[in-house]
C-alpha cells in the first residue's frame, strides 16, 4: 500500500512538473493563435479588434497566472475548449483516441507475425537463405521511408487490384494498409533485434545444460531460450508503442486515417494551446501506464527479477 | 519449430485474407447517384461558424443569404433582395418556401438567430460582419450596422455565414442547414456523408448521395481517383497531369481569387523609394514564373485582383528586365561600377522573406535572387514558419513574398482596408499614403455600386503607380474528375462544390 502511494505521489509530481514546462515551453515557441482564429488572411480586422481578443482570453497576462487559471481548471477536471472548434479538449482527444487504438493494435499484431518468425528463424538458421532474405528484409523495410512504402500498396492493393480502399476509416479493410505500412517498418527492427537477442540466448551455459541433459531443441528454443530472449524486446515494445499512441503523423495524412497525431500537428500549427497541452497530458498518463505494464511483463518473462524482489523480502 | 512458424505465417494470411473479404456494418455499397469528392484540407468541425474549411457550404448543405457568382457578382441566395439608403441600415427580404433539412420554415428570425450565434462564437465572423443589431420581422430581416459599411451584404458571402437551425444541437457533428443536401455522417478529418435533401427550395438535386472527404497528400488523392474511390479530386499533381487526360479524367484549370506578390517594407531604407520598388518589379519575370514554376497553371497578374472583376482598371503594359531594372536603381541614386550597381560605393544587400507552404514562392524569389545578382544586388532570402506572424512582429525585412485571397466575397473593399489603411490588419507593409487612405475611406462611405467602382479603381491606380507592391500571378486551381461526372463546376471562389445540378451517368 505504501508502495502504491508513493508511485501515486511520484507520478503526480512528474505530472504536475511536466504540465508546467511544456505550458512554459508551447507559450515560449513563436506563434499567434490570435491571428488563426480571426483568420487575418480572409476577413478584414483591425489590430485593435486583434488585441481586444488577446485580452478576452487573457493571453496578455504573465506566463505564471496564464498557468495557474488553467491549474485550476484541470483540477475540476476541466482542459478547456479548443481555440478553433470551441470543442471540450478532452472530448476531443477522447474521439479521436479509439482510432489511434485500433491502428496501434492492428501495427503491433503485423509487426508480431512479420518479427516473430522471421527474427526466430534468421536466428536458428544463421548465414542461410533465410537468414540473408531476413536481413534483406530488415535492411529495405528500415530504409523506405512508410509514407513511401503506403504509396506503394495503395498503387498495389487499391489502383492495380483494386481489393482495399486507398484511404480513410470505417471498415476492416481500411486499417489493413495503415498497419501493414507501419507494422513492416517497425518489424524491421525488430527482426533484427529478436535474432541477436535469441543468438545471443542460444550460446548462455543454460542451453548447454539443456542439450545434455537430452531436451529437446524444439522445447529449448520455445521454452526458454524464446522467453529470455524477448527481455530487450519488450522494452522495445513499450516504447513503440508509446510513439505509436502519441501519432503517426504521416501515415494518418497519406491514409486520411483520423488519429491522434494529426490533431496534434493541426494544433500546433495553429497554436491551439489547449489541445496541445491536454495531449501532453493525455499521452503522458498514458506512456505511464504502458512502463508499468512493461515492468511487469520483465517480472514474468525474467524470473530473476521476480526472485531478487523474494531475497529482499 | 517449422511448425510455430507455418502457422504463424497461416495466421498472417487469414488475417490478410479477412480483412480483404470483409466488410463491417458501417460500409455501405455504391448504390444509385453517388460520388466522392475528394479536398485537400482535412476539418474537425463542420460547424459552420467556425470551421474555416468551409465544409458545410462547399458540401451543399449550406447556404448563405448571398453569394458569389462565377461572374464574380454578388447575386441573391435566401436572401431573394436587399436594400439599403444609408449603407448602415439594411432590410433583407428572405425567400419565401425555404425549410431547413428538420422540416422547419426559414424565416428572418431563424436567420436573425443564426446569424446572432455565428457573431457569438467566431470571433472572425463578428469582425466581418460589424452588426450593431437585427430586428426580424416576417420574411424581413432589418440590420444596422456599427458604421456606414457599404460592402456589408458582400461579407454575407462568406461560408462562416451560413444559415442553420440553431434550435437544433450537434452542431460540430449535425448541423441543419438549407442546401441541396443534407448530412448523413460526419467523421472528422476524414469524410462528410450527405445525401439528398428532397424539399430542397432550389428544384431537384441530381445526385442521391454524395461523400465529401479529404485528405492532405496529393499523390494519395490522385490514387484515390485512379482506383476509383474519389470521383472529383481537388489540386492533382501537376507533373500528373498529361497521364490523367490519358486514363479517362478531365482536367480543369481556372484562375482563382488568390495573388501571389511581393510586400515592400516602407520602412526599410531601400523600399521607401518608389523607383527601387519599381526595379523590384521589373525584374519580376512573370511569364517565366507562370510557365517554369507553375507549369502554366496560372495568370501573370497586373494588380491585386482578377481582370474580370468590375472594379478592376484596365493597366498600362510596363516594361520589365534588366535594364529597365538598372535604370529605375539608377533613379534612386546608384551608381555603376565595373558593370555592378553600388550606393555609395557599397555593395547593396536585400533581405527577401519567403515560406514554403506555397512551394512556388521561394522559387519565386530564387529567379529573383539570379536576375538582381547580375545587376550586383545581393539578395538573402530567409524562409519563415509563419509569414504572418513574422511580418507583423519584425521589421528587419526589406521585402516579402505573400499570398492572399485579395477579394474572395466579390468586393474590392476587403483587399483595400485590410492592406493600405494605416491600421489595416493585412499592412504589414507599414504604408501609409494619405491620398490612397482619403480614397479608400471615402469607398467605405460610398453604396452606389457604379461609384465604388470607379473609386476602387482610382485606388488601383495608385497602388499601380507607386507600385506599393509587386502583383505577381494569379494560381489557377486545378481539379481533375471522372468522365462520368457531369456538370461539374469548378467554382473561382472555391466556395461552391456538390451542387444540386451535379451528377455522375455511370
Amino acid at each position: 500500500m505504501i508502495q502504491i502511494t508513493k508511485r501515486f505521489i511520484e507520478f503526480m509530481l512528474f505530472l504536475f512538473l511536466l504540465s508546467f514546462i511544456s505550458f512554459i515551453l508551447i507559450k515560449l515557441v513563436p506563434g499567434d493563435p490570435i491571428r488563426r482564429m480571426l483568420q487575418v488572411d480572409e476577413v478584414s480586422v483591425t489590430k485593435e479588434q486583434i488585441e481586444a481578443l488577446r485580452d478576452e482570453l487573457k493571453l496578455h497576462e504573465p506566463l505564471y497566472i496564464q498557468y495557474w487559471y488553467w491549474l485550476k481548471r484541470f483540477f475540476a477536471f476541466d482542459l478547456g475548449h479548443s481555440y478553433i472548434t470551441k470543442q471540450p479538449v478532452l472530448s476531443e482527444l477522447l474521439s479521436r483516441f479509439p482510432a489511434t487504438m485500433m491502428l496501434t493494435c492492428a501495427s503491433l499484431i503485423v509487426m508480431i507475425l512479420i518479427s516473430i518468425p522471421l527474427g526466430t528463424l534468421s536466428a536458428l538458421y544463421k548465414n542461410k537463405w533465410v537468414d540473408h532474405i531476413s536481413r534483406l528484409f530488415a535492411l529495405v523495410g528500415s530504409s523506405i521511408p512508410s509514407f513511401w512504402l503506403g504509396l506503394l500498396f495503395i498503387e498495389l492493393f487499391a489502383v492495380r487490384l483494386g481489393i482495399l480502399p486507398s484511404m480513410g476509416k470505417g471498415t476492416v479493410k481500411h486499417i489493413i494498409l495503415p498497419s501493414l505500412t507501419l507494422g513492416i517498418a517497425m518489424s524491421a527492427v525488430y527482426v533484427r533485434l529478436l535474432r541477436s537477442s535469441l543468438l545471443e540466448s542460444l550460446n548462455e551455459d543454460y542451453v548447454k545444460a539443456a542439450r545434455a541433459r537430452g531436451i529437446s531443441e524444439r522445447r529449448i528454443v520455445l521454452f526458454h531460450v524464446f522467453r529470455r530472449s524477448l527481455i530487450p524486446v519488450v522494452t522495445n515494445f513499450g516504447m513503440s508503442i508509446g510513439s505509436l499512441i502519441s501519432g503517426t503523423v504521416v501515415i494518418e495524412v497519406l491514409f486520411s486515417y483520423p488519429g491522434i497525431g494529426k490533431m496534434v500537428v493541426d494544433a500546433m500549427i495553429r497554436r491551439d494551446y489547449p489541445v496541445i497541452q491536454g495531449y501532453v497530458l493525455f499521452i503522458t498518463i498514458f506512456i505511464v501506464l504502458i512502463n508499468i505494464i512493461v515492468d511487469i511483463g520483465y517480472r514474468y518473462l525474467n524470473p530473476e527479477i521476480r526472485l531478487k524482489g523474494v531475497e529482499r523480502r | 519449430m517449422l511448425q510455430y512458424v507455418k502457422r504463424t505465417l497461416i495466421l498472417l494470411i487469414i488475417f490478410m485474407l479477412v480483412g480483404c473479404s470483409l466488410s463491417s456494418s458501417g460500409e455501405e455499397e455504391k448504390g444509385g447517384k453517388e460520388l466522392t469528392l475528394l479536398f485537400s484540407f482535412p476539418t474537425n468541425t463542420i460547424d459552420p461558424h467556425l470551421d474555416s474549411n468551409y465544409t458545410m457550404v462547399r458540401a451543399g448543405v449550406g447556404e448563405t443569404l448571398v453569394k458569389i457568382s462565377e461572374q464574380l457578382e454578388i447575386e441573391p441566395w435566401l436572401a431573394e433582395e436587399w436594400e439599403s439608403k444609408d449603407g448602415q441600415n439594411w432590410t433583407f427580404k428572405i425567400r419565401k418556401g425555404i425549410t431547413f433539412h428538420n422540416g422547419k420554415k426559414v424565416d428572418a428570425q431563424a436567420v436573425k438567430a443564426s446569424l446572432e450565434r455565428a457573431i457569438k462564437d467566431s470571433p472572425a465572423v463578428k469582425a466581418a460582419l460589424k452588426i450593431r443589431k437585427m430586428e426580424a420581422d416576417g420574411q424581413l430581416l432589418t440590420i444596422q450596422t456599427e458604421g456606414v459599411f457599404p460592402q456589408f451584404p458582400s461579407e454575407l458571402v462568406h461560408p462562416n455565414t451560413a444559415i442553420i437551425d440553431v434550435t437544433e444541437k450537434d452542431f460540430d457533428k449535425k448541423p441543419i442547414g438549407t442546401g441541396p443536401f443534407k448530412i448523413s455522417s460526419f467523421e472528422p478529418g476524414v469524410a462528410l456523408k450527405v445525401e439528398r435533401f428532397e424539399k430542397y427550395w432550389d428544384g431537384k438535386v441530381k445526385l442521391d448521395k454524395a461523400t465529401f472527404s479529404f485528405n492532405e497528400d496529393a499523390n494519395a488523392r490522385l490514387m484515390a481517383l485512379r482506383s476509383g474511390d474519389a470521383d472529383i479530386i481537388f489540386r492533382p499533381p501537376v507533373e500528373n497531369l498529361e497521364q490523367l487526360k490519358e486514363e479517362k479524367v478531365k482536367v480543369e484549370s481556372v484562375p482563382g481569387l488568390r495573388t501571389h506578390q511581393l510586400i515592400f517594407n516602407m520602412d526599410s531604407p531601400y523600399m521607401k523609394d518608389g523607383n527601387i520598388r519599381k526595379a523590384i518589379d521589373a525584374l519580376v519575370d512573370r511569364k517565366e514564373i507562370v510557365e517554369h514554376i507553375l507549369n502554366g497553371h496560372a495568370v501573370e497578374a497586373k494588380g491585386p485582383f482578377l481582370t474580370d472583376f468590375p472594379f478592376a482598371p484596365s493597366y498600362e503594359e510596363k516594361k520589365g528586365g534588366i535594364e529597365v531594372a538598372k535604370q529605375y536603381f539608377i533613379q534612386a541614386g546608384f551608381q555603376v561600377e565595373n558593370g555592378k550597381l553600388t550606393k555609395d560605393g557599397k555593395s547593396v544587400r536585400l533581405k527577401v522573406l519567403t515560406y514554403s507552404s506555397r512551394p512556388e514562392l521561394p522559387l519565386t524569389v530564387q529567379i529573383l535572387q539570379s536576375k538582381a545578382k547580375e545587376l550586383g544586388i545581393e539578395m538573402t532570402i530567409q524562409q519563415v514558419e509563419n509569414i504572418d506572424e513574422y511580418l507583423a512582429d519584425n521589421d528587419d525585412w526589406d521585402f516579402a513574398t505573400y499570398s492572399s485571397l485579395t477579394a474572395p466575397r466579390g468586393d474590392a473593399a476587403y483587399f483595400l482596408n485590410a492592406t493600405y489603411m494605416p491600421n489595416g490588419a493585412l499592412n504589414y507593409a507599414n504604408i501609409n499614403h494619405p491620398e490612397l487612405t482619403a480614397i479608400i475611406h471615402q469607398l467605405n462611405q460610398t453604396l452606389e455600386a457604379n461609384e465604388r467602382d470607379k473609386l476602387a479603381k482610382e485606388a488601383l491606380k495608385i497602388i499601380d503607380k507607386e507600385t506599393l507592391h509587386s502583383f505577381i500571378v494569379h494560381p489557377n486551381i486545378m481539379v481533375a474528375y471522372r468522365d462520368e461526372v457531369k456538370n461539374w463546376v469548378t467554382s473561382k471562389s472555391e466556395y461552391y462544390m456538390l451542387t444540386k445540378d451535379l451528377d455522375v451517368v455511370k
